[in-house]
């Protein structure tokens, strides 16, 4: 058992009558990446401010380390950071005098050092005496994640750092994120609308709706909830052939055209379908859509999983 | 290591200074244009044969520069990362209020120190007007008093920022010209009606601007006068840090702080 670098129980918070954060509890584990997901309003964004400290809780407590966030916000503060596509650092100012304002402020030893490290290993020398401002968005993404590891944070908060970013930049966030893990072992606490990053990144994930919890597990365990897979069949044949063969089966389909057909079916399920079918027509054209964690997504905003 | 965290604020407000054209216009060019139009207009009434009232002018006018700038400096100062959507970043990291005014309040006095020294040359060597005349002791103790009190200020002012979002940033250029005539700055309170009166016997500038005046043709001390300047002082800042607090934290109860940054 991995120890827990956060640990959240029984987070409240209301706005009025208006309930964000509904009595939520989870924890991160020593390098574990948990993903924290759900439709807008889902309470994602004011759980991560009361987790940096800048929203106050109703009700229920965090402790980072072990140690209770609000009787300990300063050693907490010292030993996490926060990235966020949304956040930005002091645009007048450029990007060295950024990092070094960051570097005083976390009392980086040997500041200047520790800043040109980073400088090396993100390769953004070319930059660095810009102002913020007149940096371009994945410039500026990049920036932010510096500025983040600044202090050599055990736990990272990225709310959304990909957003804006163009696929190529947002590519490479990503298989940076996945270097930073596997070189420094931090955990990372990760918000996101892009599923596909998410099932990418994350080790576990929880969803968030309307400021609940209403499902917790791996992105793969999540996937087999949704349950069925779409198999597409072009055929050269008689429509009739295919449509006994799947009624005597009971194998659920549309007809999309008179040659191509849907088919939604267990994975295991697919290699018997095509081999079967494959005896009495010419398939043509195959192709399998997996359950992916948007459709999980989907069907938690739209109401049908419950799993928690 | 508290200073470590103090000096990183007082590194980014020294490299926004002085990149700047708005920071430096507010600050420097302002006091210039400000002490230049006075000191213009001190000539004039000397030679109407009013050189009291010329001299109150001038000498008001230096000294309120004290409050303008130390107040504009914290007030603003927190304006510039809220634009830039930093301010979150500057408190999640392990800064604590403490240090962020005790920062502000430092980057006041610096940036007020070497203003009030240039406008008062430029007093003295354009206009013929010596600062010093009112006594070396007494420009320190008034300087301190003006600065506790622009403190004061400018923290209340912050308070209601944070509290209530930028839709009232302009208090942080405004708010503090409620105080010129209710101070008596450039005129003594006896010509004030008698609630504005009552009013500026509460302001601890008024004790400043009075004995200030007074040392013209006095330089020695006014002791009186600076301590009852300096206790309100301590009153209102201990007022202006609890309300800071009490507001930063409402601000932060309703989300709002999160919000500040659009």
């Amino acid at each position: 058992m991995q120890n827990s670098i956060l640990e959240v129980k029984n987070l409240t918070k209301n706005f009025g009558s208006f309930t964000a954060v509904d009595n939520i509890s989870f924890s991160v584990a020593d390098g574990e990446i948990l993903g924290l997901l759900g439709p807008n309003g889902a309470g994602k964004t004011t759980a991560m401010h009361m987790l940096l400290g800048i929203t106050l809780a109703n009700g229920g407590t965090i402790s980072y380390f072990g140690k209770d966030f609000l009787t300990n916000r300063q050693y907490c503060l010292q030993h996490i950071n926060f990235a966020s596509a949304f956040n930005t650092l002091q645009g007048r100012i450029s990007v060295w005098e950024n990092l070094l304002v960051f570097a005083h402020l976390y009392q980086v030893k040997n500041p200047k050092k520790k800043i040109m490290d980073l400088v090396e290993q993100f390769s953004i020398h070319s930059f660095l005496n810009n102002r913020y401002w007149d940096l371009s968005t994945g410039q500026k993404s990049i920036v932010n994640i510096i500025k983040s590891l600044l202090n050599d944070p055990q736990l990272l908060l990225m709310d959304e750092p990909t957003a804006g970013l163009d696929p190529d930049v947002a590519d490479k966030t990503l298989s940076f994120i996945e270097h930073l893990r596997e070189s420094r072992n931090i955990a990372i606490l990760y918000t996101s609308h892009d599923m596909e990053e998410v099932t990418r990144l994350c080790d576990r994930v929880i969803f968030l709706d309307h400021g609940k919890i209403v499902a917790e597990d791996s992105p793969l365990n999540l996937t087999k909830q949704v349950g069925l897979a779409t198999l597409a069949l072009t055929f050269d044949g008689k429509k009739q052939t295919v449509e006994s063969y799947l009624k005597k089966e009971k194998i659920p389909f549309t007809f999309v055209k008179n040659y191509l057909v849907h088919i939604q079916t267990e994975e295991k399920k697919i290699p018997s379908i095509i081999f079967d079918l494959g005896k009495h027509i010419w398939l043509t054209d195959i192709d399998v859509k997996k359950p992916t964690l948007e459709d999980v997504f989907l069907e938690i905003v739209r109401g049908k999983t419950h799993a928690v | 290591m508290p200073f470590e965290r103090i000096k990183a604020i007082l590194l980014q407000e020294w490299y926004i200074t002085r990149k700047s054209l708005e920071v430096i216009l507010d600050l420097f060019y302002f006091s210039l244009i400000n002490i230049i139009v006075f000191g213009f207009v001190f000539t004039f009434l000397s030679k109407q044969e009013d050189s009291v009232g010329a001299v109150y002018i001038l000498l008001g006018m230096i000294l309120w520069e004290v409050i303008r700038i130390t107040q504009y400096s914290i007030s603003v100062g927190a304006l510039w990362n809220i634009w830039s959507r930093n301010l979150s970043n500057m408190f999640i990291a392990p800064l604590t209020i403490f240090e962020y005014l005790a920062a502000a309040m430092l980057s006041g006095a610096i940036k007020t120190i070497p203003t009030v020294l240039i406008i008062s040359a430029v007093a003295y060597f354009i206009f013929n007007f010596n600062i010093f005349t009112i006594g070396i002791v007494n420009l320190g103790l008034f300087f301190v008093n003006l600065s506790l009190f622009a403190w004061s200020v400018g923290i209340t002012i912050l308070a209601i920022i944070f509290r209530y979002g930028q839709r009232l940033q302009a208090l942080a250029w405004g708010l503090i010209f409620l105080f010129q005539p209710l101070t008596a700055v450039f005129f003594p309170v006896s010509i004030l009606p008698d609630t504005l009166k009552t009013i500026a016997y509460l302001l601890p500038p008024t004790y400043v601007f009075e004995a200030a005046r007074a040392g013209l043709s006095n330089p020695s001390v006014n002791w009186q006068a600076t301590t009852i300047a300096f206790a309100g002082n301590i009153v209102y800042l201990l007022i202006s840090l609890w309300f800071f607090n009490y507001m930063l934290k409402k601000s932060k109860d309703i989300g709002q702080f999160a919000r500040n940054e659009g």
